[in-house]
């Protein structure tokens, strides 16, 4: 890719209230005239949006006044776009699980439990787990999007 | 009126059909990314969006 003068910022927003955030945030910075070239709402990163600008980012600017909006992470890290192509082609889970993964339910009535991954559905994209916590291991069926995947491959 | 996504580009809209590709839309997306200047943005060019909008991240 040819060098690029753009950076990636990250702000902080209140969680549940990112891509209203997004939507706010692009048309005030669009109305102003702002130098912003685009606004990511990854799923898997809550309280933040990530923004795409050739010029550093004025929080004073009343462009940034947005309700929810809390404020901009400083720090020498900045945001690679290596890191953000991550997020732009998120690759479904189901296509990364294996029998005998190890994974974090992240929704559903068993959130937070850790399980062992049984079977695989592709075409459902649904596994079927077994709590690793449970006295009596039940087979449990969830859509591949309520897991996390902990631990990739089997021992 | 729900809130759609293109399969194919991933343009968000309330429309059964993408007004720019005509195929059907889903509603089970996530991810939000909104291009405000394709021509300057590195995410547009990264995922070949030339027109201003609001697109999914991921589209099933
Ligand atoms: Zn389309």
């Amino acid at each position: 890719m040819e060098d690029s003068i753009n950076s990636i910022y990250a702000l902080k927003t209140s969680v549940g209230q990112e891509k209203n955030v997004a939507r706010m945030l692009a048309r005030k910075v669009k109305d102003s005239g702002i130098e912003v070239n685009a606004v990511l709402v990854p799923e898997s990163l809550k309280g933040y949006v990530l923004v795409e600008s050739s010029s550093k980012i004025d929080m004073q600017n009343p462009a940034f006044k947005v309700p929810h909006l809390r404020g901009i992470v400083e720090g020498k890290n900045a945001i690679t776009f290596e890191e953000v192509k991550r997020f732009l082609k998120p690759e479904p889970i189901i296509a990364s699980i294996q029998k005998g993964s190890i994974v974090e339910l992240v929704s559903g009535p068993f959130k937070g439990e850790k399980a062992k991954v049984v079977r695989i559905d592709e075409s459902r994209e649904e596994v079927v787990l077994e709590l690793i916590e449970a006295a009596v291991p039940i087979p449990v069926t969830v859509k591949a999007d309520q897991i996390r995947i902990i631990q990739k491959e089997a021992d | 009126m729900s809130i759609k996504a293109c399969t194919k580009c991933n343009l968000i809209t309330t429309e059964e059909r993408c007004p720019v590709c005509d195929i059907p839309t889903s509603t089970n997306w996530s991810g939000l990314l909104i291009i405000i200047d394709p021509e300057r943005s590195d995410i547009a060019r990264e995922l070949n969006i030339n027109i201003p909008g609001e697109y999914a991240l991921r589209v099933r």
